[in-house]
């Protein structure tokens, strides 16, 4: 009997064994096509890093997201970086398995995700599920700005960013919204008083600090980590855009405030005017964007933006400044090709130079370029009947977007200190006539240019 | 366990040969004992070990698996845990679980107060005369509803009627009569009055003051009546002074399944009265539509702006209609309301939408007109992508293939620059002048009434002029000016897309609505196939509406064109008439000719180049003003253009309204 008993025992084990084997096989061939290269690798052990917080609180976010269709794309300056660096390996992992956690394992206190709001179709109660789902979340809403401009319309606030806690590590999802001249917008974090500080550390927070402009990016789909997301096309333009990319509001409410003090010119003249302007400051940013030349609204055109949030009519031309180390030779000939023609060159590049191009309705250009001091920065002039050069100087200042005419361009930061430069404490009060040689009060005599280089630094055409 | 022998199982699979080898392997084997036990054992604990790893490996994968499945249903989830979230709220015994109220009635006067707070005051003269109804919730003592029916004039103790029905049962029922409530309160007000336990409501008389406070469903609270003495004189004021017992909150409130959807049901109808079976606890009236998408949807991407005032119940029955129709996208709809009124923004809330209140600024048209300059211009802000607006009122019900109407034709807006606009609305498609679904018209007049609107005419030419405030213009007047229009034309169906149920407008009212908007006809079937709209392009019309009159019949001009009869009793065909107008601008024969057609007459509306085009008894009815319109040339030179007389200037016309 018990010699049977043994044998049938024996034969038994061994078939159960080699159906556990065969029924092994199959189970980890089908876990992995389902899990489709985020499957275990081997067996366990041989992945590394795929159990830290951050992998998991990523992952439970991709599936929220994916889940609920929130339209959501990857913009962690930390990954990103990473991400193009190792781009080829990004790329081909697509298919295969990863066995090393290698980008979202990374530690940090956060991880940054944009959220398009115009795509959003599901607001409602994705909020709740992702508590549900584990993640403590605060959401911080403002007013929307796009409605600012108009006249006492006050609306159904906005989303500007969510924040996801889900044990220590935390998920930025920072709101884009769409704004007028083709640009994403994302707003300002502002902790309200009742919301708990120690939260998160938002001190660590990379976005939020200023509200932020960036082009649109064109996304594509890449499998980071076992995780598919979606990252900017160009990560490399993006990681550059952040640094640059704050954004200032023009001041809606002392606009109006200075039209009901000094009314609106809506005469025929002047509404051609700013159609014009408008229509010749499109056309130079156009340009200048495409080669890439970093241009910033100056004098008169940015004191109608800062006083009055638009053009003044009667100021008769549109001013660009530019640095002196962006300049290049192609600017004049891309102009042209644009038709505008060049009017008048002045100074050269080492000083004081100045363009002017010829725009549509008599219209003019004028382009400045900024020279960098010590502690200062400034621009020069030109007087052609004399040859007399002139300085005007304003404190340093970095570059910030705002919305001019339905347009992202850039205006100095500092914008009062540079318009106070330029027109005095008294710039609220329109003048009309202003004389670029003796009415600025940062204008300074700068000498006279040697009548042997007047060919070369005073070209009228 | 001595001898190990070969297993009779095994026995039959062995081949001869094989055996003596297994046998010589096995007796080699019997001498080493020990080696052979410790073998089998190997072999049992490798074998078991094996199973146990395998079993574990499985019991990993799997959860794993689950792990990662787990999130399909969380919406589940989080309805379960919320249901455990949500205790009662206002749980038994506040402080004061009584309601104060004060009620007055008098020739001039009414007004009611709650604990001590007016909700209501009309001392106004001329104004606020009949029965005001005041619903208040029954747990919280809010006032979900204010109403005032004039039942002196006819027809509003229906609306009354209809009002008092709407309620739910146990909220708080409060009326007072100003001046007089009784001329035309008919029987079946006085019956629903009686049915709310009133005595003296359903012998209400000529000028008896009246006040009455009680629960929909019975009690009663509290009644005072005074009985005017003589046909020239009024009752005595009454003042009703009662108590009101406030509910728990479970009993003012109905037990729907805790949803999304629900949850916006239960904050609406906690809050507002008088919108019927939304709010009914038992079987409410859904408040999402989840309309059929249009297949190649290309207005998906336009966004809407619905401009409201204050009129709740019209923003509620308006966005019914447009959440209902094919292809809408709620999430580009926005409501601009024109000032701080709270219920039209709950009527936003209860549907999801978006909702934009604006301070009004100016007053009347200019005020409107100022309104709808804000909307557009925000509309396109909040939608910077967008190249056209759909631009609808608070008082228009949308056809169910509005979407699809619009999807079909936009193509048109953006590739035919003498277009001002594609509108719903043809001014002069009623019941009994509009024929085909699928046809459209270019005309030179601008109807408005749900229309789509280029960003590019609003960015460069409407918005930098628009009127400003002190210009007290209507904005659709001044956008039917020839100095905005500048020639170009709109885009209008043959049956309208849009139907105009205001009545109680800034510019109407109920005579004029029911002379020019009731018998209007409206399309009600879905995803209508337009026929031919290429030829609505400017160069394609003008050859579409050659081969029509070369092919229309001349009607017998000597006939009177008044009388039914001036067509013949065929249906398909198409007529034409030719009608005396010696300029561009004299339409003194169109005007006679569509009164006594019974369409719009109060300015020309519907025209191209001179010609009418529209249905009579299922027959297409062209009218060509002669000499001015180009069209003149296809009169036969026998025929006489019919001329009418106006009328001699002393009828009583309600030519007090402006316009639509």
């Amino acid at each position: 009997m018990s010699r049977i008993n043994k044998n049938v025992i024996l034969a038994l084990l061994t078939l159960t064994s080699s159906a556990f084997l065969l029924f092994q096989l199959y189970y980890y061939k089908h876990y992995l096509s389902t899990k489709n290269g985020a499957g275990l690798s081997k067996s366990k052990g041989s992945r590394i890093g795929f159990d830290s917080t951050q992998w998991r609180a990523v992952k439970k976010f991709i599936m929220l997201t994916s889940s609920q269709n929130v339209p959501v794309f990857l913009i962690d300056p930390l990954i990103l970086e990473l991400i193009n660096k190792n781009f080829e390996q990004v790329k081909n992992t697509s298919g295969g398995s990863t066995s090393e956690c290698k980008f979202f394992c990374v530690p940090r206190d956060f991880t940054v995700f944009a959220l398009q709001y115009h795509l959003w179709k599901n607001e409602e109660g994705w909020f709740q599920i992702a508590e549900n789902m584990g993640f403590q979340c605060l959401r911080i809403e403002s007013k929307d700005p796009r409605l600012d401009g108009i006249d006492s319309l006050s609306g159904t606030e906005i989303p500007l960013h969510y924040i996801c806690r889900l044990a220590t590590h935390a998920i930025h999802l920072v709101v884009f919204h769409e704004r007028s001249g083709n640009y994403l917008w994302h707003g300002h974090l502002r902790l309200k008083r009742h919301i708990d500080r120690k939260f998160v550390p938002f001190r660590k927070l990379q976005f939020g600090r200023y509200p932020g402009a960036f082009d649109r990016p064109e996304l594509q789909r890449v499998t980071v980590d076992g995780l598919e997301v979606l990252i900017p096309k160009d990560p490399m333009h993006f990681l550059e855009e952040i640094p640059h990319s704050r954004f200032i509001e023009c001041r809606y409410k002392e606009a109006r405030a200075f039209f009901q003090q000094y009314l609106d010119d809506n005469t025929v003249e002047a509404m051609a005017f700013r159609k014009s302007a408008k229509e010749l400051l499109q056309l130079a940013a156009k340009t200048l964007n495409k080669l890439g030349v970093q241009f910033w609204l100056s004098s008169g055109t940015c004191l109608g933006w800062y006083r009055q949030c638009n053009i003044i009519p009667y100021s008769k031309d549109v001013d660009l400044g530019i640095f002196i180390q962006d300049y290049k030779p192609e600017i004049i000939v891309a102009f042209q090709d644009a038709g505008l023609p060049l009017k008048h060159k002045f100074g050269k590049v080492e000083d004081s130079l100045e363009l002017s191009f010829q725009g549509k309705d008599d219209v003019k250009l004028d382009i400045f370029f900024f020279y960098e001091d010590t502690d200062h920065m400034w621009n020069g002039g030109t007087q052609a009947k004399t040859g007399k050069k002139f300085k005007y100087l304003f404190p340093r200042f970095t570059l910030c977007w705002t919305e001019f005419v339905d347009m992202k361009v850039h205006v100095p930061c500092e914008t009062l200190e540079y318009i106070e430069a330029n027109y005095g404490k008294t710039w609220k009060i329109p003048v009309k006539t202003w004389d670029w040689k003796r009415s600025p009060p940062n204008v300074q005599p700068n000498g006279v240019w040697p009548i042997s280089e007047w060919d070369e630094v005073i070209q009228l055409y | 366990m001595d001898d190990w022998k070969p297993s009779p199982l095994i026995k039959p699979f062995g081949a001869r040969k094989k055996r003596s080898w297994y046998l010589t392997w096995k007796y080699k084997l019997t001498n080493q004992r020990a080696l052979r036990r410790f073998c089998q054992t190997g072999a049992v604990l490798f074998l078991l070990v094996t199973v146990i790893v395998n079993i574990k490996l499985i019991l990993d994968t799997r959860r794993a698996i689950s792990e990662a499945n787990e999130d399909p249903e969380p919406e589940q989830d989080y309805d379960e845990a919320l249901g455990h979230l949500e205790p009662p709220r206002r749980r038994g015994s506040g402080p004061r679980r009584v309601l104060d109220v004060e009620v007055y009635s008098s020739r001039s006067k009414v007004y009611v107060a709650v604990d001590g707070t007016t909700v209501l005051e009309d001392e106004a003269r001329e104004q606020g005369r009949g029965i005001h109804v005041i619903v208040l919730n029954q747990a919280t003592g809010h006032v979900m509803a204010k109403r005032v029916f004039d039942t002196y004039s006819p027809h509003e103790d229906e609306a009354m009627v209809l009002f008092l029905n709407m309620v739910a049962p146990g909220r708080v029922l409060i009326c007072t009569v100003k001046d007089e409530g009784s001329f035309h309160l008919k029987d079946t007000a006085k019956a629903l009055l009686r049915s709310l336990g009133s005595q003296a409501g359903p012998a209400l008389g000529w000028r008896d003051t009246w006040a009455f406070v009680g629960r929909k469903g019975g009690p009663v609270l509290g009644e005072k009546h005074s009985k005017s003495p003589a046909l020239s004189s009024w009752g005595d004021p009454v003042l009703l002074k009662t108590d009101v017992p406030l509910s728990s909150a479970e009993e003012a409130e109905c037990h729907w399944t805790d949803t999304e959807l629900n949850r916006r049901r239960r904050r609406f109808c906690s809050k507002v009265e008088g919108y019927g079976s939304v709010c009914s606890c038992k079987d409410p009236t859904p408040i999402e539509f989840s309309p059929d998408p249009l297949p190649d949807n290309k207005v998906l991407n336009v966004p809407v702006a619905v401009i409201a005032g204050n009129r709740p119940n019209y923003l509620y029955r308006m966005l019914r209609s447009l959440l209902s129709a094919q292809g809408v996208s709620p999430q580009m709809i926005t409501v601009f309301i024109d000032g701080y009124y709270e219920e039209p923004m709950d009527v936003v809330a209860l549907f999801g939408l978006r909702g934009i209140q604006h301070t009004p600024i100016s007053i009347k048209n200019a005020r409107v007109s100022q309104h709808y300059k804000a909307s557009l211009t925000a509309t396109f802000n909040l939608f910077p992508e967008a190249k056209f607006a759909v631009v609808l009122e608070e008082d228009l019900d949308i056809a169910v293939d509005f979407f699809s109407f619009l999807s079909q034709s936009i193509h048109l807006l953006e590739e035919d620059d003498s277009l001002y606009c594609i509108s719903a609305w043809n001014d002069q498609g009623y019941e009994h002048t509009a024929e085909d679904p699928a046809l459209l018209y270019r005309v030179e007049t601008m109807p408005g009434l749900g229309w789509v609107l280029r960003k590019s005419l609003y960015k460069e030419e409407l918005e930098p002029k628009w009127p400003t405030p002190e210009k007290l213009w209507d904005w659709d007047m001044w956008m039917r000016m020839p100095e905005q229009r500048r020639g170009r034309e709109c885009i209008i169906p043959d049956v309208s897309r849009s139907y105009h149920f205001g009545i109680v407008g800034l510019n109407m009212n109920g005579y004029f609505h029911e002379a020019y908007f009731k018998k209007h006809k409206f399309n009600t079937v879905p995803g209508v196939q337009l026929r031919n709209v290429d030829s609505l392009k400017k160069e394609a019309y003008e050859v579409e509406i050659h081969r029509l009159l070369s092919e229309a019949e001349v009607l017998d001009h000597s006939r009177n064109p008044c009388e039914d009869s001036f067509l013949p009793d065929t249906e398909g065909h198409t007529y034409v008439a030719f009608i005396q107008m010696e300029k561009d601008d004299d339409f003194t024969t169109w005007t006679q000719l569509a009164k006594c057609l019974h369409i719009w007459d109060l300015d020309v509306r519907g025209n191209h180049r001179g010609l009418w085009r529209l249905f009579r008894k299922k027959n297409h009815f062209l009218v060509v003003g002669v000499p001015a319109s180009p069209y003149s040339v296809k009169k036969p030179p026998s025929v006489t253009p019919i001329f009418l007389e106006p009328p001699p200037k002393e009828e009583g016309a309600p030519g007090a309204a402006e316009q639509t």
